[in-house]
């Protein structure tokens, strides 16, 4: 195959505008976008909130300071300064362009683009279209991609990046439906998968896809990973999906409730009760878990999230979409009955390591949105900063990609490394002996993550995870695929996957055992203060013979002094 | 207060899924294999599928993505309707079984086979690029970001609905013309199309329209409202079909297309006669010419079958036709003043 310009990984929203920016940038690139599922499934769909810009279409007095001091205290002040700069500065300019190339967002009175309050926002800046913000700037993107003829690799799962003497190659990878080794020798390839919170599987508010693939194929190449530690856990998740419930469901007056009836919360926000900031709330849930006081079930510990008073008319016509979720997903229905809940692992602030350009360490390769750690997040993501994230740094990667592609030479893929990718993945079709099941052991590390990785951490539990892992490593070298067909095998996919969310568990856990302090959404009950002296860095997790090696990197300041993180 | 165990022992059911498998290396054609399993309240097909998957045969395919009902991955037939199998409770579905506690799982129809319950989605993504299903921007590239485009709540409105769909093409699966005309642009097509060309900001709704009036365009449409009635989304498809051809008959006229004529023809007979004067109906469509020349073999054969048509003459006003002519002034006065007033 003659070799791509640019190959990008991923068909979300960060890869999409990456791909449009490069295009835009110098047409005369030969672009490919790979996605391992039709670039309109992306998880970026499931965003419902919407995105922040400091438009000032609702609160006239808002600005992108204002935006930017929200952003690093929400950060727990871990986000670089100079990012967050960036991210807020481009942001109006961004959404207003989602408006000229046909973005659905719902409007004010005045016609303009309509914003509402989100957590942790002085202001309501947060851009949407009615509850499917995500859902339509996908559909925006992939629209205009698909307009200005963007070559799309639909259902192509990337395996390696291909690195000789640590220069990038290109990549390695399996058309889907045939299931034929590919190579796609590029100049640039950039990383745009998403992100890894899946790891937790039905403890996760996320896509069955999100498991970090482009985080997992960078960090096998040597790439170094940073603030994997960092994941964020959304309170209200169902039980037996871990789907979300949106805070509506509190807002509107849903009472949580444990075993004995008692609205726990009197004890842990006398004032706010259910409404305190979503780390506390999820930090109470499972506490009352923790604690024996939480309902049992074949899938898994709950607390309730009772409903019933509000009486029929308020939840049909006002929470109809929390509604119609527990009854297709719980077979509850809210008027009747309590909905069953627990905290749930909703997004990953870590990834790849970039710099303000999307670059990373190694020549040629790029890293955009989830996948990627700016950092613009620092150790806790504000609610409509990740679809803007993707937006502004995909662009942005997407630009460095085109402006700097042909300073680099391409370089053949060799008929060797094919084969060799093919012979690996014939390894897990063994025909006898012992073997591990993927379902199996998939269930067990989202459990030891769930368990030990998750909410609260110390050092023993911490551990007790480390060597669960390298348990589950040592199975899964003896894990079987069973499908052993070519065309569409999703049990070869599921394996595959699975192999990048252990790899991914190591540096997740390893960076949460040496941060000795609680930060974010990164709580240690063995250090339950923020230890700026030392503390305040960034962790590097690379990968050195075979196991995680933690480095770490300062973080840019910039006009904000650290200070204490209150509401 | 009893153990918390015991007051939520879930209610169990035995059920049977019957799948449609198909392996294109090895199977010439496809066949079912039922599973029977024991299922808890509150689980969906999907997660149903996932168990088998996992512990019984690792084998079956499916597409699943966010299972939570937005990315459209897991479209499948579900006891012969088109719908999403992460939105479906199992025991919803009990009651609706041919066959006692077997639900039955088929892929999409109307698109080509790959694996199991696996359709190809290539042939829907060639029509939406045949159909220019996007904007192309009033505004030139070079002064985007600057400023946003005004737009009303009520035009907001127009598209609100229509920008739901997850293209997850239960509608295309149950259109009742893609069975018989692979061509056909497809309900998911034409709700898209519908949507970019009633947005302000788009500056190619003339082009695009003209593209929808061509064959297998929006006149193939029969109106069965399978697709309206099918949708995982509760999108109202018909109305934006319709939307696309009383535009078409507006910007373009009632004499441009045979889809055009044929909707004029049938307004005639039935101001005229209160009913259709079906022998002469493809000579207004489509010209003498090609009634002749495709329509020939047919009416030999309904010859034959004594099925013809009354001849044009016989076709007598129906009973209180004068009656029937003034409820039809009335209803297209009231519905042509309704577009006029919709329009401002």
């Amino acid at each position: 195959m003659k070799p791509f310009d640019i190959v990008i990984v991923g068909g979300g929203g960060a890869g999409l505008y990456a791909a449009m920016e490069a295009m835009k940038t110098n047409p005369s690139l030969n672009i490919a976008v790979l996605s391992k599922v039709y670039p309109n499934r992306s998880h970026t769909s499931a965003a419902q909130g919407g995105a922040n810009a400091a438009l000032a279409n609702k609160a006239k007095d808002d600005t992108v300071e204002l935006h930017i001091f929200d952003t690093i205290k929400g950060s727990d002040y871990l986000a670089d300064q100079d990012a967050v700069d960036i991210l807020c500065s481009e942001a109006p300019k961004i959404i207003r362009e989602l408006d000229n190339i046909g973005t659905p967002w719902s409007r004010l009175d005045d016609n303009t683009i309509a914003q509402r309050p989100f957590g942790g926002a002085g202001r309501p800046r947060c851009c949407y279209c009615a509850d499917k913000t995500g859902h339509t700037i996908l559909q925006t993107l992939y629209e205009q991609c698909l307009k200005k003829g963007v070559f799309f690799f639909n259902e192509y799962f990337v395996l390696n990046l291909s690195v000789n003497d640590s220069r990038m190659k290109g990549l390695v990878a399996m058309n889907i439906k045939t299931g034929k080794i590919e190579a796609f020798p590029a100049r640039t390839v950039v990383f745009a998968t998403g992100g890894y919170a899946k790891m937790y599987w039905n403890r996760s508010s996320n896509a069955a896809g999100n498991t970090g693939d482009g985080q997992a194929i960078a960090y096998r190449a040597g790439i170094p990973l940073k603030d994997m530690e960092f994941v964020q856990f959304h309170p209200t998740g169902l039980r037996k999906s871990g789907l979300l419930v949106t805070e509506g469901a509190r807002g509107e007056g849903g009472y949580l409730v444990n075993m004995d009836g008692e609205r726990f919360m009197s004890r842990y926000a006398p004032e706010k009760m259910e409404l305190g900031p979503r780390d506390l709330v999820a930090r109470s849930i499972e506490t009352e878990i923790l604690q024996g006081r939480g309902f049992d079930s074949p899938a898994g510990k709950y607390v309730h999230l009772d409903l019933t008073h509000l009486g029929a008319d308020l939840i049909k016509s006002r929470l109809p979409q929390i509604r119609e979720m527990s009854m297709y997903f719980e077979g509850v229905d809210p008027i009747e009955e309590p909905i069953p809940v627990r905290p749930t692992a909703h997004y990953s602030m870590g990834g790849i390591d970039t710099d303000n350009d999307g670059r990373t360490v190694m020549d040629g390769v790029y890293a955009a949105g989830e996948c990627a750690c700016v950092s613009v997040h620092g150790a806790n993501r504000l609610g409509g900063n990740s679809l803007l994230d993707i937006l502004v740094f995909g662009r942005i990667a997407g630009r460095t990609a085109a402006e700097e592609a042909r300073k680099f030479e391409p370089a053949p893929i060799t008929a060797d490394e094919i084969s060799q990718t093919e012979a690996m993945l014939r390894s897990y079709m063994r025909p006898s002996g012992h073997f591990e099941r993927y379902g199996t052991l998939r269930e067990e590390l989202g459990q030891t993550l769930g368990m030990n990785v998750g909410i609260f951490r110390e050092a023993s539990k911490i551990r007790k995870g480390v060597q669960d892992l390298k348990d589950l490593q040592e199975r899964f070298t003896h894990v079987r695929v069973f499908d052993t067909g070519d065309v569409y095998n999703t049990n070869l996919l599921q394996v595959l996957e699975l192999k990048n969310m252990l790899d991914l568990a190591e540096t997740v856990a390893e960076g949460a055992l040496a941060r000795e302090e609680s930060r974010g959404s990164h709580t240690r009950t063995d250090f339950p203060q923020r230890d700026d002296g030392k503390w305040h860095k960034h962790t590097l997790a690379t990968l050195e013979g075979g196991s995680v090696k933690l480095g770490e990197k300062p973080v840019t300041m910039g006009r904000y002094e650290l200070q204490e993180r209150t509401y | 207060m009893t153990g918390a165990t015991e007051l939520h022992t879930e209610e169990k059911r035995e059920i049977t899924l019957r799948v449609h498998r198909f392996n294109p290396q090895v199977d010439s054609k496809p066949y079912f294999d039922d599973y029977t399993i024991q299922v808890e309240k509150g689980i969906t097909v999907l997660r149903s599928l996932n168990y088998i998957k996992e512990h019984v045969d690792a084998s079956v395919s499916f597409r699943a993505f966010c299972q939570a009902g937005i990315c459209g991955s897991c479209g499948m037939r579900i006891n012969g309707i088109s719908k999403l199998a992460c939105t479906t409770q199992v025991w919803d579905e009990l009651s609706k079984c041919k066959e006692p506690g077997v639900i039955k799982i088929e892929p999409l129809r109307n698109m080509p086979l790959i694996k199991d319950l696996i359709v190809d989605m290539d042939p829907l993504v060639d029509k939406m690029k045949h159909y220019s299903n996007w904007i192309v921007s009033s505004m030139p590239e070079p002064e985007m970001g600057q400023k946003e485009f005004l737009v009303s709540e009520e035009e907001f409105q127009k598209y609100e609905k229509a920008t739901d769909c997850i293209l997850c093409a239960s509608c295309v699966s149950e259109c009742t013309i893609l069975r018989a005309h692979k061509e056909y642009v497809s309900p998911a097509v034409l709700l898209k199309s519908y949507r970019m060309n009633v947005d302000s900001r788009d500056a190619i709704h003339d082009t695009r329209l003209g593209e929808l009036v061509k064959d297998h365009g929006v006149w193939d449409c029969t109106h069965c409202y399978r697709c309206q009635e099918t949708c995982v989304k509760h999108i109202p498809i018909m109305e934006a079909i319709h939307g696309i051809r009383e535009d078409a008959i507006e910007v373009r006229g009632a004499k441009d297309t045979s889809g055009a004529k044929h909707a004029e023809a049938f307004m005639e007979d039935i101001e005229k006669k209160g009913k259709l004067v079906e022998a002469t109906l493809p000579i207004r469509t489509n010209g003498m010419a090609w009634t002749l020349q495709n329509l020939l073999p047919m009416a030999m054969k309904m010859i034959m079958k004594r099925r013809t048509p009354p001849p044009p003459l016989l076709v007598k006003p129906i009973k209180g036709i004068k009656k029937f002519r003034e409820m039809f002034r009335e209803m297209t006065e009231h519905v042509k003043a309704e577009q006029k007033s919709h329009k401002k």
